[in-house]
This record gives structure tokens, C-alpha cells and sequence, in this order.
């Protein structure tokens, strides 16, 4: 897969893809400038005529965001950090072997994400109360949400175990290590790169999480960003642009870091993971 | 007690406790809301008796019901083709993107990175701000294609019964190309370098390499994708009330939204849990073929 | 359904007993309520009043999304936490008190100095009532009307509002300028409680009801409307468009007359580059009988509550600081009997004259625990009818044969 074209050729075209999938984004900051009633004027303007930039700061104060976020960090993590802890050994063992208890475990890991969030709401709600979880809301979230997350977690994770060749581990085992041993030294570190890049998936998947925080964390103070947006939704009138400036504040810091960490991780990729 | 031990370091023990931990984890918080769900089903449900396990008896009734309802076969058509219709385009799309930014060129990781932007942006807004764009009127979208020339008068996504599932079908594309397009990069990249360049030298072409060497390659990966893509295309929720809201009359419901609507909006719980137990054994069937399916994978 | 009543008589007539004993030092109220998330709301502001003048009462107030609040109403009344008030929009009311769940108030209402029954308009005191009992009280109330383009009127040589719905049609086809990229007409028809809220009027308009969709009159108006639609004289989008979002093409200057409620006028008064003015509802016919959406929420003691008495007197508290519904907050109270200040803007205050009057007009939508259903096949006869898949008539004959169902049960 290595012709190579003039690669700034490639540049500009990737340029360009990047530029059309942007689209949206780019609407979003764009609506956020605009007056509540420009959004609907046709013809569409695609500058804003009036722009409010004051509106971010206005955003910002009304809606203890720092709180927020802060919330959805505190969640985003919990939930990455059960998943990895819970889901690496389960996809490892269900990507070395190949009988029928595998299959059975990999279908059950499967099925038990199919449900959607809306559904498994009241029963998840019913059961925090009756064991008392409900004093703990973000906690109860972070399990909800990651038995959300996990079994996506499992099955790409155990994907990338697929590519981490038997021989070197069964090498290692020859040379005297443990099961444990053999696992934590020798597949985990080479099948890294996949499960940052899940983990990192889980993290942004997390961080939006908005059906069970909204059900389940009924004080303010504890409630993530995502659920805060969903304030400015009124019974009659939505504040449009201040939703857009909110998800502006929201999106941009995590999109620049994400693009920053992914540079680091798409060069180990690169690098091959077999060193 | 020193055998249990060893097990557990070392043979079969271990194994056991890596799948066990997950698997009782995820019994506890996903399986019996599942099962309570199935038994809601077969239940007859008001609000007194949310919480309650134990329910009058209906049987099949539930089942019935909802096969009877005038929406049925259309919402099981609707969603046959948001189903297909969004795999295909994101699959596609996002191999295609994928092939692309796995070639080298300056740049080529950080721009990649951006195509994520559609999982950070909260599911409220991206289904508001694709609603504005598929506008008849003062939608985006009609503006580029008819600038373009691809159209001359604006075609109504989200009102025209014929294009509603459409509308949301663009959406959701968008929504979904940046998962699979990561994803199918990662496992490109795992594919050694030096089996292309033997190909090459062999005289196969870029066809010949893609079908031999690439696809092979990327069983399980695909796999994966393919089967985590239907589930959370069957799952999609945001970009519905965001969009048509089922509407024009149910010409873009799905299965997923129904069930919702008939439990959070009509109040009809065991109807609601009724349809999402139907979609589950969708899902089912796919789910078992997947599993099959991965005992062709290539290891390592 | 016997059973249940019958279990919640018993736990009524338990929870009475105990309520009887000597009321403890300090009670402590929960009030849920979608007001005070983004600015001071009523139930939050007057809940808080209330808390700092009664040494002996708590009152927790908590906010609720509004399209969260029957279910997380319902998720509470299962697991035991439900709340002592809580605010409904009036539609979902009969949910709860049909069944039950929320508490009689007649003869508190009754014997109290405070509340004045016959104050309030018909129409929202019959979406707290049930089976001649009532169950709530009206917390706030809105309507709709038809906002014109006055500038727009003017240049078509148009003089008044339309005053039936073959007018607006006629009014509308003056007024549509594609190359101004103007609609005559915009409104919702969405597929969701918003479709059903401005059609409903019409089917009322035309003698029928929620149990009667089928009637000759509103058949006539949908095939109106689907000329409008048809025409270009109204956007096709207006089967995907809210409310807002529609009458936010009204005020870019993108359509001549739009309907929606009074919740526009502040943004209107904005952002409306143009004079602008609002009509009562176009009737069927002229001098026909006239009719509106009515909107809004109502208050309710849930009958589980431990706190009855003191339940109560914080209703009353909101009840008795009615009068600042409309300075304070923006929102119409649903009595007949408070005049509301003039506020100094000339639109908007000419606007508010005209709501005004339409409340008396305005009707419930139901009341019926199921009405949810109900406006599900409403609207999705409205919109089969206005994508021209059938007839009017046959669409509403569809909804009336699932509506039959609902209400024979």
C-alpha cells in the first residue's frame, strides 16, 4: 500500500476529506455566534451577521461548567479505568483459545451490550436503591456505564490480542515464566497500542455519557457536562446557540488532545507492533 | 490449596478469573436488566409495579399487540434499511478513509485524528446542528448540492416520506465512519510492511494485494467492527427526536426508537420492552454468526 | 386494576393514620419541577420563600428536565422516593390522578381562603380534574395564536389577520414570494406532542375532541393544509419543524404568519426585524367556534405523601403569589382574574391582550391517562394526511379505530 504519489498531494486531499467531515463542527462554532433566529433564515448564512462572542463567557458562568466537567472527568475515568482493569484479561483469554467455551463467552460478552441505555435505566435504577448505591450516584454510574462499555472494549481488545503471535509467548513460557508472568511481560506490552487506543475510545464514549447520569446523579454538583446541556432545553424554547457555545467549550479541549495523543500512539503503530 | 494456587498462576485458573471477573461484572449490571426486560415482556405493567419483578402474566399477548400495530412492518422495514444503509456507507467510507491515511504523507496521523470530532460532540448536538443541515429550506446540506449542480431544487430530508430514513441515515454515517475508520486503521497498521513489499516484488498488483494479503489480514478486526457496527446502529438513539422523530407517520422509525417511544413517551412499558426484546433477537442471530465466523481468524 | 386501588386505598388509609399522630418538629418537603435550571423559576423561587418564612418546614427542591419528569416521577413512585408536589405538564396529569397517584383536593380546595376555584379558566382546571374531583392546580398556562408579518401584509395589500382557515389559505398564497425565499405560512406539524397540540384545536373547532378525531370539519382543514403544503405555500418542512424552530423563520423574515404561543414574544420583540402582531386562531368557519392549544403546567400533592397538610399549605403559598407569575417570570397565570402590568413594550403588550382573550378559548387536551396514545395517532394521521398517503378523512378514520380502542378499554 505504498505508491507513492506526491505526498503533499496526499496532504491536500486529506485536507480536503478532513475539511467535509469537519463540516459540522465547524456549524456548530458558526451557530454558536448567531442570533437565536438566524439559525433558521434562508438563505443559511454561513458567517454569522451579527457574531456574539460574548456568549462564551456568558455560557461559562451560567452553568458552573467547571463543575461539570470536572464530573464528567471523574466518570469518564472510573469507567476507562474499570473496563481496562475488567475487560483485558477477559478479551486475552477469549483471543487464545478456540473451543466452544470461548464462543460461548464471546456471544454472552456480545449480547449483553444489546440493550439500549433507555431500557436498562429502571431496572439499574431499581437495583442502585434497593443495595443503597444511590448514595454514591457517580459511582453508581461509573458501573453502569462500564458494564456499557465493556463488552466493546472486550471484543476490539481481543482483536488486537489476535495479532500478537502465539509463538512469543508460548517462547516465554518455554523459558520459565508463569501464565501471569508470560501475560504481563510479554503479550500485554505488545498489544499496547490497541488497548490505549480502545481505552481511549471508552474515555470519549464515557465522558458523554448522558442516559444514567441524567436517571441516576440528581444533584447538580455531581452532574456531568453532558447532562447540563440537556438544561438548556426548555418545554417550549431552546437556547440554541448557548448549547452550541456549551458543546464548544466542551468539544474543543478534548478534540486537541486527543489529536495530540493520537499522533504519539498512530507512531507506535506505524512502527510496527512486533519490534 | 498450593494446586489452587498454581492454577491460578499459571494454568487454568487464570484464565478462568480474567473471563470470570468480566463476565459476573457484567451479569450483574447488564444481564438482569435484561432479564428483566424479557420478563416485562411477557408482563402486564403499570406504574405501580415498575419496580416489581413479579407481574401479572400475559403470555404472548404483549407480542401480539405489537405485531398488530399499524406501525409494525414499517418500522421492521425502517429498520432493515437504516441498518444496512448505515453499515454499508460507514464501512465503506471508513475503509476507504482508512486505506487512504494509511499511506504516508506529512500530516497524515494528526489529520486522521480529527475525523473523531463526531465521537466527543454530545449526541444533543450533533443530532440538532444534522437536523439544521438537512433542512429543506435553510439546510446546509441543499445549499452545497445545489451549488454543486447535483440538484436543482431543495429536496425536503427530513419531511418527504421517501428520504426521512435517508436523512438519518447521512447523519448517522457521519456519526459512524470515524469509529470504523479508526478501528479498520488499527488493524491495517498490524499488518507487517514486508508481506506488501514481497507481493510487490512478486509482480501482484494493488487489487491483488488488497484481496490477497489485506483482507485476510483483517479478518478479525472486520469482524469486529461489523458486529460491534450493528449493534450500535441498532442502539442509535440521539439523531431521531434530534431529526424526524419517526416522522413523517413512522416513514423513520425504528426499532430502537419505537421502543423508546412506546415506553418514555406512550407509557407502555411492556409493549416498549416488547420491541426491544425483538431487536435482541436480531442481534442474536447476528451475534452467532460473528461467533462462528471468527473461528476462520488468522492468529498472530 | 381493582387490586391496585384497592391496595392503594389501604396504604392511603395506613398513611392517614400515621399522619394523624403529632406532626414532628421539622417536615420536609420535596417539590420536583422543570423551573430554576437556567434562571430563578417559579417553583424554585416561591419553594424557597416558602422554606424561609416557616420555621417548621423544609422544602428540597429539585429540578427536573421537563421531558424527564413523568418518568423520573414514575421511577420514584417505585422504588418509594416520590416526591410531596410536583409539576406536570397538564396533559401527563391524568396519568397520575386517574390512577390515584395524586392526592384529592376538593374539599382542602374548598374549605381554603386562599384558592378561589371559579378564578381560573376552564380550560386548565379541567386538565386537573377527574371524575369531577380535583386533583391539582393549574400552575401556569399558554395558548397559541397566528403571529402576522404586518410589513409583509401591507405589501400585499393586506389589511387584517385571517379570520378562518380558507383565509389563511387564501392570505397565504398572496403572500408566498419564492424569489424572497418567503413562505406564507409556517406552523408545526411534527410528528410528536407538538403536531397534536396545534391540531387538536381544530379537530375541537370542528365538535369533536379526543375522542372524536373523525369529524367532517377538521378532515376539511388538514386537506387546507395540505394545499398550503403542496402549494410552496407553507415549507413541506413543517412536518419536521417544533414550534421554535419554525417561528424562528417567521422572525428572519422567512414566512408571512406563523403559529405558535406567547413563549416567542420575548425573542420576537429581539430579533423580528419588522412590525409584526398576533390574531386570535383562525376558526372553521366564520364566527364559528373558536378554540386553542392550551399549554402549560399544573401543581399536584402526590397522594403518598406524608405531609398532607403542610403539602398543601405550600401549594396555597404558590397559589397566593399567582400575581407574580407574569412580572417576575414571564409565564400567564391561568386565572381570569389577575390583570397582568403592562410591560411598556408596545408588541408585546398587544400581543399579551390577544393570549389573553384566547384563554378563554383554550382546551384541555383530554384529560385521559392515556392521552400520550392518544396524540400518537393523531398526529400520525396528521401526517400521513398532509404526505398525501391517504385521504384526510381516512387518515383521521384510522386514528378514530385506534382511539376507539384506547377509550373502550
Amino acid at each position: 500500500m505504498t505508491r507513492i504519489y506526491t505526498p503533499w498531494f496526499l496532504l491536500a486531499a486529506a485536507l480536503i476529506l478532513a475539511a467535509i467531515y469537519l463540516f459540522p463542527l465547524y456549524w456548530m462554532y458558526v451557530t454558536s455566534l448567531k442570533s437565536s433566529s438566524e439559525i433558521f433564515a434562508n438563505p443559511p448564512t454561513f458567517w454569522p451577521r451579527d457574531p456574539d462572542p460574548g456568549i462564551y463567557a456568558q455560557v461559562w458562568h451560567r452553568r458552573t461548567m467547571p463543575t461539570f466537567l470536572w464530573n464528567s472527568l471523574v466518570i469518564a475515568s472510573g469507567v476507562t479505568a474499570v473496563t481496562i482493569v475488567l475487560g483485558t484479561g477477559c478479551a486475552y483469554v477469549l483471543a487464545r483459545y478456540r473451543n466452544v467455551w470461548i464462543d460461548i463467552g464471546l456471544f454472552v460478552v456480545l449480547m449483553l451490550q444489546v440493550l439500549p441505555a433507555s431500557v436498562m435505566v429502571t431496572p439499574l435504577f431499581v437495583g442502585f436503591n434497593q443495595v443503597g448505591l444511590l448514595g454514591y450516584p457517580r459511582t453508581a454510574v461509573v458501573l453502569a456505564a462500564a458494564a456499557k462499555a465493556m463488552p466493546f472494549f472486550v471484543v476490539l481488545v481481543r482483536a488486537t490480542f489476535m495479532s500478537v503471535p502465539r509463538e512469543l509467548e508460548e517462547a516465554a513460557l518455554v523459558d520459565g515464566n508463569s501464565r501471569v508472568g508470560a501475560f504481563f511481560t510479554i503479550v500485554l506490552p505488545l498489544a499496547r497500542n490497541g488497548i490505549l487506543v480502545c481505552a481511549i475510545l471508552t474515555f470519549m464514549t464515557a465522558f458523554g455519557e448522558y442516559i444514567y447520569s441524567k436517571s441516576i446523579i440528581q444533584s447538580p454538583s455531581l452532574q456531568p457536562a453532558s447532562v447540563g446541556l440537556s438544561g438548556f432545553l426548555g418545554p417550549n424554547s431552546t437556547d440554541w446557540s448557548s448549547i452550541m457555545a456549551y458543546s464548544a467549550i466542551y468539544v474543543t479541549p478534548i478534540l486537541a488532545i486527543f489529536v495530540l495523543l493520537q499522533r504519539r500512539i498512530v507512531s507506535g503503530l506505524t512502527s510496527g507492533a512486533l519490534k | 490449596m498450593s494446586r489452587l494456587f498454581n492454577s491460578l498462576r499459571d494454568g487454568i485458573g487464570f484464565d478462568i478469573v480474567l473471563v470470570g471477573a468480566a463476565l459476573v461484572f457484567l451479569l450483574a449490571l447488564a444481564g438482569a436488566p435484561l432479564v428483566y426486560n424479557v420478563l416485562m415482556s411477557f408482563q402486564q405493567v403499570d406504574m405501580f409495579t415498575l419496580g416489581a419483578l413479579v407481574r401479572p402474566f400475559v403470555g404472548f399477548e404483549n407480542y401480539v399487540a405489537v405485531v398488530q400495530m399499524p406501525e409494525f412492518w414499517l418500522v421492521t422495514r425502517n429498520t432493515l434499511i437504516f441498518v444496512f444503509g448505515s453499515m454499508a456507507g460507514q464501512f465503506i467510507l471508513g475503509f476507504s478513509l482508512a486505506l487512504f491515511f494509511a499511506q504516508r504523507f506529512p500530516g497524515a496521523a494528526t489529520i486522521r485524528g480529527l475525523f473523531l470530532v463526531s465521537w466527543v460532540m454530545p449526541g444533543l448536538v450533533v443530532g440538532a446542528i444534522w437536523s439544521w443541515m438537512l433542512a429543506g429550506d435553510f439546510g446546509a446540506l441543499n445549499v452545497i448540492l445545489r451549488g454543486l449542480g447535483i440538484i436543482q431544487s431543495n429536496i425536503f430530508w427530513k419531511s418527504d416520506p421517501a428520504f426521512s430514513i435517508w436523512a438519518v441515515i447521512i447523519a448517522n454515517i457521519w456519526l459512524g465512519l470515524a469509529f470504523n475508520m479508526l478501528l479498520l486503521s488499527v488493524g491495517l497498521a498490524a499488518i507487517p510492511r514486508d508481506l506488501y513489499e514481497a507481493a510487490e516484488l512478486d509482480g501482484a498488483n494493488a487489487f491483488q494485494r488488497f484481496w490477497t494479503i489485506t483482507l485476510p489480514m483483517m479478518r478479525p478486526t472486520i469482524g469486529a467492527v461489523l458486529s460491534l457496527g450493528l449493534i450500535g446502529t441498532l442502539q442509535q438513539f440521539d439523531l431521531f427526536p434530534a431529526i424526524t422523530e419517526g416522522g413523517p407517520a413512522n416513514t423513520s422509525n425504528v426499532a430502537g426508537f419505537w421502543s423508546w417511544q412506546l415506553s418514555f413517551q406512550l407509557y407502555d412499558f411492556a409493549k416498549g420492552a416488547t420491541v426491544s426484546v425483538m431487536m435482541f433477537l436480531l442481534v442474536l442471530f447476528a451475534s452467532i454468526i460473528y461467533v462462528r465466523s471468527t473461528r476462520h481468524e488468522v492468529r498472530g | 386494576m381493582q387490586l391496585s386501588r384497592l391496595g392503594l386505598l389501604a396504604g392511603l388509609a395506613a398513611g392517614a393514620l400515621i399522619a394523624a399522630t403529632p406532626a414532628q418538629a421539622q417536615v420536609t418537603l420535596k417539590v420536583w419541577s422543570i423551573d430554576g435550571n437556567d434562571r430563578p423559576g417559579i417553583a424554585d423561587t416561591f419553594s424557597k420563600e416558602f422554606d424561609d418564612a416557616n420555621e417548621d418546614i423544609v422544602v428540597e427542591y429539585r429540578y427536573i428536565p421537563f421531558d424527564e419528569l413523568v418518568n423520573e416521577t414514575l421511577r420514584a413512585f417505585a422504588t418509594g422516593n416520590a416526591p410531596d408536589i410536583v409539576s406536570f405538564d397538564n396533559p401527563d396529569f391524568a396519568l397520575f390522578s386517574s390512577r390515584g397517584a395524586m392526592l384529592d383536593i376538593t374539599d382542602r380546595v374548598e374549605a381554603s381562603d386562599i384558592i378561589n376555584v371559579d378564578a381560573y379558566f376552564e380550560g386548565p382546571l379541567n386538565s386537573v380534574k377527574w371524575e369531577g374531583r380535583l386533583y391539582g392546580l393549574p400552575k401556569y398556562t399558554d395558548t397559541i395564536g397566528i403571529f402576522y408579518n404586518k410589513d409583509l401584509f401591507a405589501k400585499a395589500g393586506l389589511s387584517k389577520p385571517p379570520a378562518t382557515w380558507a383565509e389563511v389559505v387564501e392570505y397565504a398564497e398572496k403572500l408566498t414570494d419564492p424569489a424572497s425565499a418567503v413562505y406564507g405560512i409556517t406552523f408545526s406539524a411534527r410528528a410528536g406532542e407538538e403536531g397534536t397540540f396545534q391540531f387538536l384545536p381544530i379537530i375541537q373547532m370542528s365538535g369533536g375532541n379526543a375522542d372524536k378525531v373523525n369529524t367532517e370539519g377538521a378532515a376539511e382543514v388538514l386537506e387546507l393544509w395540505k394545499q398550503l403544503i403542496d402549494n410552496g405555500w407553507a415549507s413541506r418542512d413543517v412536518l419536521s419543524l417544533g414550534q421554535w424552530d419554525s417561528t424562528g423563520a417567521f422572525n428572519s423574515g422567512n414566512a408571512a404568519m406563523a403559529i405558535s404561543g406567547p413563549w416567542e414574544i420575548d425573542r420576537m420583540v429581539e430579533d423580528a426585524q419588522f412590525d409584526w402582531g398576533v390574531a386570535l386562531l383562525p376558526t372553521i368557519t366564520e364566527g364559528g367556534e373558536r378554540s386553542s392549544a392550551l399549554g402549560g403546567f399544573n401543581w399536584g400533592i402526590m397522594a403518598n405523601t406524608r405531609h398532607p397538610d403542610e403539602a398543601f399549605r405550600l401549594l396555597e403559598y404558590y397559589v397566593s403569589q399567582e400575581d407574580r407569575l407574569f412580572p417576575e417570570f414571564g409565564n400567564l397565570p391561568a386565572r381570569g382574574d389577575i390583570e397582568l402590568p403592562v410591560t411598556g413594550i408596545e408588541k408585546k403588550d398587544a400581543a399579551l391582550k390577544v393570549f389573553q382573550e384566547q384563554l378563554q378559548y383554550a382546551q384541555p387536551r383530554g384529560p385521559h391517562p392515556e392521552w400520550q396514545k392518544i396524540s400518537k395517532a393523531i398526529y400520525d394521521a396528521e401526517q400521513q394526511a398532509l404526505t398525501g398517503q391517504m385521504s384526510a378523512m381516512d387518515a383521521l378514520n384510522q386514528a378514530q379505530a385506534t382511539i376507539d380502542t384506547i377509550f373502550n378499554k
